[in-house]
């Protein structure tokens, strides 16, 4: 059964973060949700010939290096950057 | 105005290329106020550009698309113009290259009149969640235009681009050209690049096309279509000139409807509209045969979970370090990269993360996603069944016409269910196209949509230009 600790747990996961009021309104959400995802489980079939991957991956290309955007470029659409590099808060 | 007719009128100077542009830009001035289908509008890109596709056809050099004014879905990349998935998340993001499809129709040297309006990522069927404001339906604009891709339908219905650019991941190019009453194609999944489509669901996305007609949507589709090194998921398949059956005898071809898109929870004005069009195939000389796709009870609950699984890796790149929105608040890495979503994301949004992040969970797994996987596998299998005695399915496009602003779109569940009629095609990456068959009795169009083989473009375009060739559409209100 959906809870708010499980709502909690996704949102960790998720990297979202929420105010309580949001968690409860978003367990609400997700219960009604998975209730309907719970169909899934009621598909009777002992087919065992499936993929998880649904795409063909065979027709790769070479793994050699290709030119690249140029940094100045990649740097352009972030709000902090200093020395070619991206800022981000103190990790260690 | 058909393209080709629009070719014509371009080829022989009936028109300039400037003259044409400054007329759509002109018109999306005077009308998009009340259907807001554009987020973005390139004036000043789009004159100059006329103005230099007008040179090409001056030197007799035109492609088929050069000087046609298009819009493109703001989920697709255009090189310095903003590109914004209709989210705060990306609200001031300008991307420094082209799609491959944009380059494409570059090529062509088209012209591009703006970026259009859509649920946010792609992620809904009423164009309602989109951050900068909802789409309105051309037919009535007290009532949604579909999603994802209502704003590129809204802009083709309200004749304030020649066709445009949309993606489908679930239905989101053929559902939203149902409800504004224009033409939406659906490709084989491989056909167009993804490359520079902000990726959704990557196993189920695809670049579309939405016009005035089907032969119209064949025109943009060669231009847009072939295999492309930038995306390890492209087809080298060719599909030939996907307009090469147009107009060709339909003859004793077998078309086949599965019972399943016909049930109660269809709206009976739809159903009645689109069994008109399969009398209409049967007089002309076509097959109608009964068939059945037993799974698609259960097509819903999968394509929500395949879809998500992957939505919540691919949406894990918005973390307002590289690019797009970052919240000033949260002292550590962590916490700063979780207001930054917590901001950036509206509400479906992140109801679609937590469920895919759900669905891939340890202990989740095998009942949820690998059930999906499963299904996904049983739905290719009974495609290929139908196939196997029809050339192409008739279905409706979607359960219902397009409905009042706010009759459901704060009910996921319902919103969900809404996409019964579109999933399948994606799950087995399948080509479809919708085309109005009928008007319910307020006037708002009905959509019926014809699925081929796969890499059979040429067929479903056939058809439907079949039915479209005697059909009397009813003009947009505004």
């Amino acid at each position: 059964m959906f809870n708010i600790t499980l709502t909690k747990h996704l949102a960790d996961l998720s990297k979202i973060a929420f105010t309580n009021d949001e968690l409860k309104k978003m367990t609400e959400d997700m219960s009604d949700i998975v209730a309907l995802m719970d169909k899934v489980q009621n598909f009777d079939s002992e087919k065992e010939t499936y993929s998880l991957e649904a795409v063909n991956y065979s027709d790769l290309r070479k793994d050699e290096p290709k030119p690249s955007l140029e940094t100045e470029k990649i740097l352009k659409n972030s709000k902090q950057v200093k020395n070619n590099s991206f800022v981000v808060p103190k990790v260690v | 105005m058909k393209l080709s007719e629009l070719r014509a009128q371009l080829d022989s100077k009936k028109i300039g290329a400037v003259e044409l542009v400054h007329r759509y830009l002109d018109k999306i001035q005077k009308n998009d106020s009340s259907i807001h289908s554009y987020i973005t509008v390139c004036r000043e890109e789009a004159i100059k550009n006329a103005g230099k596709a007008q040179s090409i056809i001056d030197a007799g050099k035109a492609s088929p698309l050069t000087g046609i004014p298009l819009s493109v879905k703001d989920n697709i990349c255009t090189e310095n113009i903003r590109t914004t998935c209709a989210s705060k998340m990306l609200e001031n993001f300008v991307p420094d290259y082209n799609a491959t499809a944009v380059r494409k129709l570059i090529e062509q040297n088209y012209v591009l009149l703006g970026k259009t309006n859509m649920d946010e990522f792609a992620m809904g069927g009423s164009s309602q969640t989109s951050y900068f404001g909802g789409v309105r339906n051309p037919y009535n604009t007290d009532c949604v235009a579909g999603g994802s891709s209502g704003g590129a339908a809204a802009s083709v219905a309200a004749d304030l681009c020649a066709a445009a650019l949309g993606s489908d991941t679930g239905g989101s190019v053929r559902q939203p050209s149902a409800f504004c009453g224009v033409t939406g194609l659906k490709p084989t999944y491989g056909v167009v690049s993804r490359y520079g489509l902000v990726a959704f669901a990557s196993s189920l996305d695809q670049i579309g096309i939405i016009a005035n007609s089907a032969e119209d949507a064949g025109y943009v589709l060669n231009a847009i279509c072939g295999y492309d090194s930038f995306d390890s998921t492209s087809s080298r398949a060719s599909i030939g000139d996907v307009t090469e059956k147009i107009g060709a005898d339909i003859k004793g071809l077998k078309i086949g409807l599965p019972k399943e898109f016909f049930s109660d929870g269809i709206n009976a004005e739809v159903k009645k509209a689109v069994m008109s069009a399969a009398e209409f195939y049967e007089n002309v000389g076509c097959k109608i045969i009964e068939t059945s796709l037993p799974s698609l009870e259960y097509a819903v609950s999968a394509y929500y979970l395949i879809s998500s699984a992957e939505a919540a890796s691919n949406l894990s790149r918005f973390d307002g370090i590289k690019y797009g929105h970052r919240s000033d608040e949260g002292d550590s890495f962590n916490d700063n990269i979780s207001h930054t979503r917590r901001e950036g994301f509206g509400d479906e949004v992140k109801r679609r993360i937590l469920l895919g992040n759900y669905a891939l969970s340890s202990g989740y797994y095998d009942a949820y996603y690998k059930n999906a996987a499963r299904i996904r596998a049983q739905i290719v299998e009974e495609y290929n069944d139908i196939f196997s005695s029809c050339d192409v399915i008739l279905t409706p496009t979607a359960p219902t016409t397009a409905y009042k602003i706010g009759f459901q779109e704060n009910d996921p569940v319902k919103m969900y269910l809404a996409d019964i009629c579109t999933v399948t095609v994606n799950i087995a990456g399948l080509p479809a196209v919708s085309t109005t068959c009928g008007y319910d009795e307020n006037g708002m169009p009905i959509g019926m949509s014809l699925v081929g083989k796969a890499f059979d473009e040429k067929t479903i375009l056939s058809v439907c230009d079949r039915f479209e060739q005697e059909f009397e559409k009813l003009e947009a209100t505004i």
